[in-house]
């Protein structure tokens, strides 16, 4: 199976990248690569520089990348707008989405998937034809269709809103996803959903990156690989059963890869 | 002294009005509003001459109104130009005051003005002639909505002045439009009185083109169980100023203002507001927004009083404001002058710029920071522009005009 992956390039290839802001250097040298059909997860403390090394993918302006590349379908994207890399097929999924009132949800979500769209070469969708494609998504997450008059996030659960951006990750079709603690703040059945919504939009072709605290979304979704931060680094990676031992022993047991390192 | 000279050349003593005569008495002793007076100390002041360059002009040339009616049901008028109106109907009527009830109420009016505070209104009632002057009383219930326009012509100075009583138990829904030409002074002047149990929802959009200035000073007495709603827009001015003052005659009342300044270029547009509460349980929900641009200027400086008679007063008063530009100048101001010692008040201030999270998460999705901060805007206008009544058709209309803003 993963011979077969190995087969064709790599959708994501980071490269001993580092990353600072403010001077502050985050990220020391990571390297990650994630070939089609993989599922990575992420794990480590808080604070190791998860999620700066998912913004940073994304794009986010308050960081630099001080050394390394980010490789994109064979492409460099380090100095690629965040919406640049969004269209073509990048997608981060927030810990905690952002509520942006007054912008109607439908519209958020149209506009983005033509942005996608366009890039794609494919038609635009106008207001009739999105709502005949957005209604066969929400069905994946099982939201309600009251959800697309409401403002982008506002007022939502916590649940709501992580199965909003699972929502948006259907409809953007990206290439590779980045999933920044999707599974925090869900309840069992909630988890079950989002979970069962991204197998199903995953398939041979996409690339998924898991950030995660927790086994339980692991136990949903079997990742390829798994990857311990710490410091800014990764100092481990094994397959689904480094999770496990992680769970039985915490993050205390992955200083001693420190110290060996 | 020169605005005098220019009111008297325009018009003989003889055929001034007496509230006229009264007024360029008091503007006599004070021609300009004191600059280092609180409520005037930030104004431009050449952008203040400007605005008194302009010959006055009690003549009102056609203009287009931004809009189509969109219901036969609404009234429309238009200060200067069709002021005729008497509606008796099963539920309501609405009808001109008569002369006798204008003067008497405005020369009450102009017993309690402060010299610097109401120095606008001063400047109008010296200016606005019987044509200029809309005084209505309403009452009954089943209203239909009422449009009001104002509008100031090219190179001059125009002055129109509205006077509504809203009679016990009315609930009213009133927009006001002025409208400023390129090169132009537009003086507005608004008096409301509400009578108990009455209710109006009023929406005040102002806009000008190049060069329009705007003076739109609006005065309401709220009596006892009356609900005061306003949502007001100001935009695309090279001076305009805003004063608002709300009495609470009796206190029992309820008093909400969502208002909204946009500035661009060099343009100066202040909001000054003054609430009294002068009676307990009174009640005030206010915010008010800023945005400016480039290298403009907006200012908002608000009051609250709460004497001893005020007790269980409930009055809350903030000033967001989002600054676009490094060159840009915010200054805000909300204060609250409490005696009474049983009351919740509070205020507060925030000046920020666009959210940097909020756009980074936009153009995760693929939209463009242009567009990103386009939807941003839209949504800081929605909390305002959803509270000023207004039907969808007109919406649309601002919601262009905003964009092109």
């Amino acid at each position: 199976m993963q011979s077969k992956m190995k087969e064709s390039d790599p959708i994501l290839e980071v490269k001993n990248l580092s990353a600072s802001t403010d001077n502050l250097p985050i990220l020391k040298g990571v390297s990650l690569t994630v070939y089609p059909g993989e599922i990575h997860a992420i794990m480590g403390r808080n604070g190791c520089g998860k999620s700066t090394l998912s913004k940073i993918i994304a794009g986010h302006p308050s960081y630099n990348i001080t050394n390394g590349d980010i490789k994109f379908l064979g492409e460099n994207i380090n100095s690629l707008e965040p919406e640049e890399r969004s269209q073509s097929g990048i997608f981060l999924g927030f810990q905690y989405p952002i509520e942006i009132p007054g912008v109607s949800n439908l519209e958020f979500l149209r506009v983005s998937t033509n942005a996608r769209r366009k890039f794609l070469n494919k038609e635009e969708l106008d207001t009739f034809d999105f709502e005949e494609l957005v209604k066969e998504k929400l069905e994946i997450v099982k939201m309600d269709q009251a959800f697309l008059s409401r403002s982008v996030n506002q007022g939502f659960s916590g649940g709501e809103k992580k199965r909003n951006e699972i929502l948006q990750m259907a409809l953007l079709e990206p290439k590779i996803a980045i999933l920044d603690e999707t599974d925090s703040g869900l309840d069992i059945d909630a988890l079950r959903i989002v979970a069962s919504g991204i197998k199903r939009i995953s398939n041979a072709q996409t690339g998924i990156i898991l950030i995660t605290h927790y086994q339980r979304l692991l136990d949903e979704i079997k990742p390829n690989y798994v990857h311990v931060m710490s410091d800014g680094q990764i100092i481990k990676t094994g397959e689904s059963d480094l999770a496990l031992e992680l769970e039985k022993r915490g993050y205390e047991w992955t200083d001693n890869f420190i110290k060996e390192t | 002294m020169e605005i005098i000279e220019k009111i008297k050349t325009n018009k003989s003593i003889d055929n001034q009005t007496e509230i006229q005569k009264i007024c360029l008495d008091k503007l006599q002793s004070s021609p300009l509003p004191n600059p280092r007076s609180e409520q005037w100390r930030l104004s431009n002041k050449s952008k203040l001459s400007n605005f008194l360059d302009y010959s006055v002009n009690e003549n009102n040339s056609k203009f287009d109104i931004p809009y189509a009616k969109n219901s036969q049901s609404t009234i429309r008028l238009i200060i200067g130009e069709n002021c005729q109106i008497k509606l008796i109907e099963k539920n309501y009527s609405i009808q001109q005051l008569s002369e006798d009830e204008l003067q008497k109420y405005i020369k009450q009016q102009i017993s309690f003005f402060n010299q610097n505070e109401n120095w606008s209104d001063i400047l109008n009632l010296s200016l606005s002639c019987k044509n200029n002057i809309l005084g209505l009383k309403i009452n009954g219930s089943k209203i239909p909505r009422i449009e009001i326009f104002s509008h100031a012509s090219s190179n001059s100075l125009n002055a129109k002045t509205l006077i509504i009583f809203l009679e016990k138990n009315c609930n009213v829904e009133l927009l006001q439009v002025n409208l400023g030409e390129d090169n132009s002074s537009l003086s507005q002047s608004t008096f409301f009185c509400l009578e108990e149990n009455s209710s109006l929802n009023h929406g005040v959009v102002s806009y000008g083109v190049n060069k329009s200035n705007l003076l739109n000073s609006l005065n309401v007495i709220q009596q006892k169980n009356s609900e005061y709603n306003l949502g007001s827009l100001h935009f695309r001015f090279n001076y305009a100023r805003f004063e608002i003052r709300v009495k609470q005659s009796e206190g029992n009342a309820k008093t909400n203002i969502k208002g909204m300044q946009i500035t661009k270029k060099d343009e100066q547009i202040s909001t000054y507001t003054k609430i009294d509460f002068d009676g307990p349980n009174g009640f005030l929900d206010q915010i008010n927004k800023s945005l400016a641009d480039d290298k403009s200027h907006a200012i908002f400086e608000g009051s609250i009083i709460v004497p001893k008679v005020a007790q269980k007063t409930d009055a809350s008063q903030l000033s967001r404001n989002l600054l676009l530009s490094h060159l840009a100048q915010i200054d805000t101001k909300p204060q609250l002058e409490i005696i009474a010692d049983d009351v919740k008040c509070k205020h507060g201030a925030t000046i920020s710029q666009l959210n940097e999270e909020e756009l980074f998460y936009m153009r995760t999705r693929g939209i463009t920071l242009t567009e990103a901060s386009k939807l941003q805007l839209s949504s800081y206008f929605q909390e305002i522009i959803s509270f000023i009544p207004v039907s969808k058709d007109r919406w649309d209309l601002l919601d262009k005009l905003l964009n092109e803003n």
